[in-house]
C-alpha cells in the first residue's frame, strides 16, 4: 500500500480487541470472568514436575504448545513461544482476516522477560553435559534467542510488519504499549498487535527466588499472555470493531534511590495526566504492578491522585507475579472491568524504572 | 526545558560511544576501522575444550572500573557493563554534561541478542555442580534483559526517561536507533541514548557451532571460500537530539538520521528471505526520502555465512541497478549480536563525518555470486552523503538505517 496522501498520524489510537492466555484459561472471556470475580487462580504445584521452592503458582490450565495449536510445528516449540502464538492467534481469529488483509501493514510488538530461560540454560547445559561441547539440537537454537516468540508469532500467522520485542521487567507491557504506538505515529504499521508473554518453568522460579528481596516467603508466579489490537478509532468502526479504550497518554520515569520511588510514580502519573488531559479526579480504576515496591506504587498513585478514591484492581495477587506480562495483564484487567471512565495502569520495576499508561475507557 | 513540540523534527547524531575489540572509545574505534583492524583470536571467556575450533572476538582490556562512576560494576552483567560505559562514553562525546543529559527528556533503547545469556551460562554451569540451591543471588538478579537499559539509567543518574531494551537479536541495534529516532522526531523526548550491546556466551557460539556457520579461524564476508561467523561482542550507543538542539548548542554533528524501515519475513526461523529483504531496503529508502542512486556505500550485514552473504547481496542487487561499495565490518570485529548494527551505525558515522569507507578485511577473492566491491582490505576515502546500514535478525526480523550528511539547508 503507498499512500497518495499523507495520513494524518498524530490522532490517538484506541484498543480495538484484545484476548489472553492466562491462569484463568484460553481467551479474553476467561480472563475476565476470573479477574471480575477476583477469583484466586494459583494452584498447588505438581512437585514431580514442577520442582523448586515455590509450592504454589498461576499455571494456564492444562496448557501445551501441542495441544493449543495442534501437533504440526511445534515438536521443538517452548512454551513461551506458544503461549504467545496462542495469544496473537485468539486477537486474530476475533477480528477475522480483514485485519491481515494487508500483512506488511501490521505490526506486532511484544515483550519477553529474558524468553525462555529454561530454553536458554537447557542449551548450555547439554553443551556443559554432553560428550562433546557441541552435543546441541539445532533444533532448539532458535528458542535461545530472545525474539523466538515474537518471531514464530509472526511466522505462524504471517504477520510481516515490523516485529519487535520488548523487555523492562515489570514495565515490559506499558513500554510496548509505548513502542507500538510510536510505531504507528513513524508511519511504519498502520495497526499493531502488541502484548507480552511469561512462562512458568522451574528455571524461571529458581531465578526469581534467587532474585527476590527480602529472606520472607515470595509470593506465587504465574504465567500467560495477554495480546491488543492498536489502531485508529476510525479503522477499527469501519472494520466493524467497537473501540474499547482510547490510549490517552503513556509516561516514564526512573528513581536511583528506593526511597524515591513513590516521588517517582508520582511525578509520573501527574505528567501522564497533564499528557492525556485528564484530571486526577477523573480516575476511576487504578490497576498497579504490586509486588516488591507496592507501598510505594500505592502512595506515589494515591499522593499523585490527590483524594480521588478510585478502584484498585490487584492482578498479580489473584494469579502469582507474571514478571513481564504483568502490565499486560494489567491493562486486561481494566479492559475486562470496562465501564467507563478514566483508567490508569502503573509499574515500579525493581531495576528502577517505573511509567504508566492512561486509558480512557468506552462506557 | 522542552523545545516547542514541532514535528517532525530533524534528527542528529552527536554523541558516540563504543566498546568494541578494536578500540575502546571513539578514537580507537575510528583508528581500527581505518586501519582495517581485526579483534580476533582465541575465545577466553569460557572453556571451549572438545571444539575443533573456537575463536572469536572478545574485549580483554575492558575494565568497568575504568568507565563506571555510579553503577556498581559488580551488581551488572557484561552486556550491561558494556552498555552503560558506551552509554557514558556517548553523552561525554556529546559534549553534554550529566546535569544537561538529566534535564532533558530521555528515551534510553538497547538492542541485543543474548542480554545477559552469559550470566546464564554461568548459573547453569553452577547448577549443573552444585545444585539450584546454590545459584548467586546478584547473578540471578542482574541476567535480566531489561537491565541492558536500566543500567544506563543507573549510571548516568537520569529521572526523566523511558528506557527500554529491544531484544529483537542480530537486528537490534538497528531497531533501537530507529526507536530513538522517532521518538525525537516526534518531539516526545529531547535526548535518545540508543544502540545495543552483548557479551559472547558459551550458548549462542555452541548453537552457531552446531548449525557449521562459526569459521574455523577469521570472518571473510563476501569472499569466495568465506566458512561463516566469529561471534564477538561490545556495545555501541549513540546520542541523538533534534537538529535544533545540537545547533542551539553548538555541537559536533556527525550525521544525520534520515529514516530507517523495519519489516519481518515471517517465513523462516533461520534463513533469510531475498525478496523481503529488498522490500525492506525499498522501505527505508522511502522512508528516508532517498533513491537508491542517492546511496554511497552499504554497510552490510554481512555475516561471513554462506546464506546470508549471497542473499543480502542478491537483496541489493535486486534494489540497486548498479550497487554501491558494499562493505561488512565483521571481519574486524566479528558478528556482535545485538551491538552489531549499532556498531555498523556508529561506523557508518564517522565514515560519513571522516570521509572514507572502512574495508571488508581478511578478503582474497569475491565471490562471484555475491558481486559486490567489498572495498577489499584497505579503507578506501571518500566523499559521502548517504549511507545505508543494514541489519537481519533470526525470525526474519530485517532492520535498514539510513543516514546522511548533515548539510545546512541555507
Amino acid at each position: 500500500m503507498t499512500a497518495t496522501t499523507p495520513v494524518d498520524r498524530t490522532g490517538r489510537l484506541v484498543f480495538s480487541a484484545w484476548s489472553a492466555v492466562s491462569p484463568y484459561g484460553i481467551g479474553g472471556d476467561a480472563f475476565a470472568a476470573g479477574v471480575v470475580a477476583g477469583r484466586d487462580a494459583t494452584t498447588e504445584l505438581d512437585q514431580e514436575t514442577y520442582p523448586g521452592p515455590y509450592p504454589r503458582a498461576g499455571l494456564v490450565p492444562e496448557f501445551t504448545a501441542a495441544g493449543a495449536l495442534g501437533r504440526k510445528g511445534t515438536r521443538t516449540m517452548d512454551r513461551v513461544t506458544a503461549i504467545a502464538v496462542s495469544a496473537v492467534g485468539q486477537v486474530i481469529e476475533s477480528c477475522g482476516p480483514e485485519l491481515l488483509a494487508e500483512p506488511d501493514r501490521v505490526g506486532l510488538v511484544l515483550g519477553t522477560g529474558s524468553g525462555s530461560v529454561q530454553s536458554i540454560m537447557d542449551f548450555t547445559k547439554d553443551s556443559l553435559t554432553g560428550v562433546k561441547p557441541y552435543h546441541v539440537d539445532p533444533a532448539l537454537f532458535p528458542n535461545t534467542v530472545m525474539n523466538r516468540a515474537a518471531g514464530q508469532s509472526a511466522i505462524w500467522h504471517g504477520i510481516k510488519g515490523p516485529n519487535t520485542t520488548i523487555a523492562g521487567g515489570a514495565l515490559t507491557g506499558l513500554l510496548a504499549l509505548s513502542y507500538a504506538t510510536r510505531l504507528y505515529r513513524g508511519g511504519h504499521c498502520d495497526r499493531a498487535l502488541l502484548g507480552a508473554a511469561e512462562e512458568y518453568s522451574v528455571q524461571r522460579a529458581w531465578l526469581e527466588w534467587h532474585g527476590r528481596t527480602g529472606d520472607g516467603a515470595a509470593p506465587a508466579l504465574g504465567e500467560g499472555g495477554a495480546v491488543f489490537l492498536l489502531e485508529p478509532s476510525a479503522d477499527a468502526r469501519s472494520a466493524g470493531r467497537t473501540p474499547l479504550a482510547t490510549v490517552l497518554a503513556t509516561r516514564f520515569r526512573a528513581f536511583g534511590d528506593p526511597a524515591d520511588a513513590r516521588q517517582a510514580v508520582a511525578d509520573c502519573v501527574r505528567a501522564a495526566l497533564t499528557q492525556a488531559g485528564a484530571s486526577a479526579a477523573d480516575v476511576r480504576l487504578v490497576a498497579p504492578a504490586g509486588g516488591e515496591f507496592e507501598a510505594a506504587e500505592d502512595g506515589g498513585v494515591t499522593d499523585a491522585l490527590d483524594g480521588g478514591t478510585p478502584e484498585f484492581v490487584r492482578c498479580g495477587q489473584l494469579f502469582g507475579d507474571t514478571s513481564a506480562a504483568g502490565a499486560s495483564f494489567q491493562l486486561a484487567a481494566v479492559l475486562a472491568k470496562g465501564g467507563g471512565g478514566i483508567a490508569l495502569v502503573t509499574g515500579v520495576d525493581r531495576d528502577g524504572t517505573v511509567g504508566c499508561a492512561v486509558l480512557e475507557l468506552a462506557g | 526545558m522542552h523545545e516547542e513540540r514541532q514535528s517532525p523534527r530533524r534528527v542528529v547524531i552527536t554523541g558516540l560511544g563504543v566498546v568494541t575489540s578494536i578500540g575502546i572509545g571513539v578514537t580507537e574505534f575510528l583508528a581500527g576501522l581505518r586501519a582495517g583492524r581485526s579483534g580476533v583470536k582465541p575465545i577466553t571467556s569460557f572453556d571451549t575444550t572438545g571444539f575443533a575450533h573456537a575463536n572469536g572476538a572478545e574485549i580483554d582490556e575492558f575494565d568497568p572500573a575504568d568507565w563506571l562512576e555510579r553503577a556498581d560494576a559488580a551488581e551488572l552483567g557484561r552486556a550491561s557493563q558494556f552498555s552503560a560505559a558506551a552509554a557514558r562514553m556517548a553523552v561525554a562525546d556529546a559534549g553534554l554534561s550529566l546535569d544537561e543529559v538529566r534535564g532533558r527528556r530521555a528515551l534510553v533503547s538497547v538492542g541485543t541478542t543474548d542480554a545477559e545469556s552469559r550470566d546464564l551460562d554461568n548459573l547453569i554451569g553452577v547448577q549443573v555442580e552444585h545444585g539450584p540451591e546454590r545459584l548467586d543471588p546478584v547473578i540471578a538478579r542482574r541476567s535480566t534483559a531489561g537491565r541492558l537499559s536500566s543500567s544506563i539509567v543507573r549510571e548516568l543518574g537520569l529521572t526523566d526517561v523511558e528506557a527500554v531494551t529491544i531484544p529483537t537479536a542480530c537486528a537490534a541495534g538497528n531497531y533501537a536507533i530507529g526507536y530513538g529516532f522517532d521518538a525525537i522526531r516526534d518531539g516526545d523526548v529531547d535526548v535518545s541514548l540508543c544502540g545495543g550491546a552483548d557479551a559472547v556466551c558459551r550458548k549462542t557460539f555452541t548453537g552457531f557451532y552446531r548449525l557449521g556457520t562459526i569459521a574455523p579461524e577469521v570472518c571473510q564476508p563476501f569472499e569466495r571460500d568465506r566458512k561463516g561467523i566469529l561471534t564477538g561482542e561490545g556495545a555501541g550507543i549513540l546520542v541523538m537530539e533534534s537538529l535544533d538542539s545540537a545547533l542551539a548548542r553548538g555541537a559536533r554533528i556527525y550525521a544525520e538520521v534520515l529514516g530507517y524501515g523495519l519489516n519481518c519475513d515471517a517465513n523462516h526461523p533461520v534463513a533469510p528471505d531475498r525478496d523481503s529483504l529488498a522490500r525492506c531496503i525499498e522501505l527505508a529508502h522511502r522512508n528516508a526520502g532517498v533513491k537508491p542512486e542517492d546511496i554511497d556505500f552499504i554497510s552490510a550485514h554481512g555475516t561471513g555465512t554462506k546464506a546470508n552473504d549471497v542473499t543480502e547481496s542478491g537483496a541489493i542487487r535486486q534494489v540497486f541497478d548498479a550497487p554501491p561499495p558494499t562493505i561488512s565490518i565483521k571481519g574486524m570485529l566479528g558478528h556482535t549480536m545485538g551491538a552489531a548494527s549499532a556498531l555498523a551505525s556508529a561506523a557508518c558515522a564517522l565514515a560519513i563525518k571522516e570521509g572514507f569507507i572502512p574495508p571488508t578485511i581478511n578478503h582474497t577473492e569475491t565471490d562471484p555470486e555475491c558481486g559486490v566491491d567489498c572495498v577489499p582490505n584497505v579503507a578506501r576515502e571518500a566523499d559521502l552523503d548517504v549511507v545505508q546500514n543494514n541489519a537481519l535478525a533470526f525470525a526474519g526480523n530485517n532492520a535498514v538505517l539510513i543516514l546522511g550528511r548533515y548539510r545546512d539547508a541555507g
